[in-house]
């Protein structure tokens, strides 16, 4: 059941994916609320399918159409995204969402502000060039926030993986989305740049108000959101009640193993 | 916008990329110096026409036709013709200075209508230069540094001696005559091509040197000849007379001395003709104006009688009944300004038609007479220029399209490369039109570039095409245009605009068509799959 306080919701996700004549089923009927403001953790190991659903929640993906009759359905402030068009879902990754990857997924070429500045190019298309002054200006300043401000001209070979990462965090947040998916957003780093990624992601919903769901195999980096989310073998295996908004991380590590139905 | 920036950012980033462009430059350079080339040799060879026979030509051949005057008259009256001229057109064998004996086309001309037609006094090689160009400095030309003066190339102008000697000479082609050595009088001189007589070797700057050849003597001396045919050279011409029905009755052998020498480009006039004043070889064809006698005088009902001043016996002559005008072969035309060959055909065979009515009988017959343009006459070469053109540029074609092939293999590579770009850009909000548009940008960067060196070189290429191949020649012995074969003494080239912008936009299209594929396929490809590719 979703409410004003929901911003993003899945219902009965089925996700079977085809390797050559071999089908592999990912996820069984999936069903999630995301609450604004959250920073949810999505725990699984790996082969889980939490990578997968994170796919589904951003527009990447469709779901399979459900045999049993049951429609799959992912609601984003209370917009349909399932039954979005090729470009309303194009729209829908370029505005309202997010993403960082594990492996930060820059872009080689480009350097630190262009990385980021590919984000409003993307979404702004022509429009980009009567604000330019201005995106650029945003760009750089949130580099800056993120301790980025002496490598603006840098490529990505030149930084460290807490730095690239961070570009890519700049990058997922230049266009001002609501909600940030984040896929092991520390699964390439040391614990302590790992850390301080968690770090940043916590003043930014603490800050910002800003949506985070991040899909982890690690039990310690879940502990620090706001509500995990267990996933074994494409199933919600528990599903913890949602976290009280605003509260620390700390107060609420344990939240993911208290049970409940969810919301 | 992201496509520009990538586009720029994976141009310069990358070998690949350079591989295609230099691909593409060296397809386009090529198709480019073809299609220059090719074409070139087609328009010199139509419009070389105009400096041999102007637009079109009246022939009668052999026998030929009188009343040209009248001809000339009727045609010069029409503002479509700018100017005729008569001519005769016959073949005689032709003894050089060398002893060498060879046929040639002699053709008989008056100096100044025939300038008038074909610019023939523009043709004329052997005069003083009006002025020293900077490749003048870098060669020897008897034009510029005198006959006297020897190789004395260091003179910023000619002496007034020397000058003096070239404007002799070049008065000397403009009138076909040279002075008598003894009684300094003119006499009728003939006017060879530059390659005739063999005794002029054209450097790679172009220019020609007169002959100096060494010989050793009885007396184990060596010998110097030293050969510049317009003020100590001769040649003797054996040709055929005709009578009036057109039957060849004996061959006379004259001598002229050599009064100058032209050059039109065109290697088989240059290396085959030789030009003579109308009038002497009007006499010597008995092609001149002459009595008609009465061909039904009989002799024998004469009987001769003596004269009583010299005591001799004379004969008596069959009565005169008329005069037979003098005859030329042809008339050339040329329109006015530069028409279209056809049309002025057209109003030639018009005032033909006028004037052999006005001599009926007494010259061919519209039908009969020969009128025919440059193309007329050499149609069947045309016609295999015109084809080969088309094929040697439908196979350079062909062979460049696989530029389309080595572009799409590059592209492929580059996808496949940049897979996991194209699933962060999908993450980002990238349609699937702009990712397409993000290699076809690509493609068209890679073919602007490349084109646009392409055309650049291939004009380049094209405007030096001739020193290119002299250096090549001097170089490494290659000639691969050579003259007795390819008509023209340079390598003629046409760089028409529209060449550059089809050959420069069909380079584009090629990178643009072999980047389609494979940017359908990026745009095609599933995000989460290309996230993942490893």
């Amino acid at each position: 059941m979703s409410t004003d306080a929901t911003i993003l919701t899945a219902h009965h996700l089925h996700k079977t994916y085809r390797l050559g004549r071999v089908k592999v089923p990912v996820l069984h009927g999936v069903d999630l609320d995301v609450t604004r403001g959250e920073w949810l953790a999505v725990l699984g190991a790996s082969g889980s399918g939490k990578s997968t659903l994170l796919h589904l929640l951003g527009g990447l993906d469709r779901p399979d159409r459900n045999k049993n009759g049951t429609a799959a359905s992912i609601a984003f402030d209370g917009r349909s995204v399932t039954g979005m068009s090729g470009r309303q879902l194009d729209a829908y990754k370029a505005t309202d969402v997010g993403f960082v990857f594990q492996f930060y997924h820059l872009l080689p070429e480009l350097t630190v502000l262009e990385n980021v500045l590919v984000s409003p190019m993307v979404r702004d298309g022509m429009g980009y060039l009567s604000s330019r002054a201005e995106r650029r200006r945003n760009a750089r300043e949130l580099l800056e926030s993120f301790g980025l401000g002496h490598r603006l001209g840098h490529r990505p070979v030149e930084l460290s993986g807490g730095e690239r990462q961070r570009v890519a965090l700049a990058r997922a947040l230049v266009n001002g989305p609501k909600v940030l998916l984040a896929d092991e957003p520390t699964g390439n780093l040391d614990r302590a740049t790992g850390d301080q990624i968690l770090a940043v992601l916590n003043d930014l919903r603490e800050t910002m108000g800003l949506t985070v769901v991040m899909v982890t195999h690690d039990q310690v980096v879940a502990e620090r959101a706001d509500r995990i989310v267990r996933l074994e073998d494409g199933r919600v295996v528990d599903r913890p009640g949602p976290a009280r908004i605003g509260a620390s991380s700390s107060e609420n590590r344990s939240q993911g193993d208290s049970g409940g139905d969810g919301v | 916008m992201y496509q520009a920036l990538l586009t720029r950012k994976y141009l310069t980033s990358k070998v690949m990329p350079l591989l295609a462009i230099a691909a593409v430059t060296l397809s386009v350079a090529t198709v480019l110096v073809t299609w220059a080339v090719m074409g070139g040799f087609l328009k010199t060879l139509l419009d070389s026409g105009r400096g041999v026979i102007g637009d079109v030509a009246i022939t009668w051949p052999n026998v030929g036709f009188g009343h040209y005057e009248d001809l000339v008259d009727r045609l010069e009256a029409r503002p479509e013709i700018e100017a005729a001229t008569p001519v005769i057109e016959t073949f005689a064998m032709v003894e050089l200075p060398s002893e060498r004996v060879d046929s040639v086309a002699l053709l008989g001309v008056m100096p100044q209508g025939y300038d008038r037609v074909t610019g023939y006094y523009d043709t004329l090689w052997w005069k003083p230069l009006e002025e020293r160009t900077p490749r003048d400095d870098e060669r020897y030309d008897l034009r510029v540094v005198g006959p006297e003066s020897g190789d004395d190339s260091s003179r910023e102008s000619l002496k007034a001696q020397d000058r003096a000697i070239l404007d002799q000479i070049e008065q000397q082609g403009r009138s076909m005559t040279r002075p008598d050595p003894e009684t300094g009088r003119p006499e009728p001189g003939a006017v060879l091509g530059m390659h005739v007589s063999g005794e002029n070797m054209r450097t790679s700057g172009g220019v020609y040197v007169p002959y100096t050849s060494t010989r050793f003597e009885a007396d184990g001396g060596i010998g110097v000849t030293s050969s510049f045919l317009p003020r100590d050279g001769s040649i003797g011409l054996t040709l055929l007379q005709f009578d009036s029905s057109g039957s060849p009755v004996d061959a006379v052998t004259r001598r002229l001395p050599v009064a100058n020498e032209f050059f039109t480009g065109v290697y088989e006039i240059d290396s085959k003709q030789v030009l003579v004043p109308l009038a002497w070889l009007q006499g010597v064809l008995r092609m001149d104006e002459a009595e008609l006698l009465d061909p039904n005088w009989d002799p024998s009902e004469a009987s001769p009688r003596m004269n009583p001043d010299t005591g001799e016996l004379e004969f008596p002559q069959a009565p005169v009944v008329g005069i037979s005008p003098a005859r030329v072969t042809s008339v050339l035309v040329r329109g006015t300004g530069r028409p279209d060959p056809e049309a002025v055909r057209a109003v030639v065979e018009e005032v033909y038609a006028e004037f052999e009515a006005a001599h009926a009988g007494a010259v061919p017959v519209p039908g009969a007479i020969i009128v025919q343009t440059w193309q007329d006459r050499n149609r069947t070469l045309i016609a295999a220029v015109e084809k080969e053109t088309g094929v040697v540029l439908f196979v350079f074609g062909l062979v460049c399209f696989t530029t389309v092939f080595l572009v799409l293999a590059i592209f492929w590579s580059m996808v496949s490369e940049k897979t996991k770009d194209i699933g962060v850009l999908r993450s980002l909000g990238a349609g699937t039109w702009g990712v397409a548009g993000l290699w076809l940008s690509y493609g068209a960067a890679i073919g602007l570039v490349g084109s646009g060196a392409g055309t650049l070189v291939g004009a380049l290429v094209a405007v030096n095409i001739d020193a290119i191949h002299s250096w090549m020649g001097d170089t490494f012995g290659l000639v691969i245009w050579d003259p007795s074969v390819y008509y023209f003494t340079t390598v003629p080239y046409d760089l028409a605009p529209y060449k550059l912008v089809t050959v420069g936009v069909a380079g584009v299209l090629t990178c643009v068509l072999g980047a389609a594929w494979p940017a359908v396929r990026a745009a095609r490809m599933d995000p989460v799959r290309a996230l993942r590719f490893e």
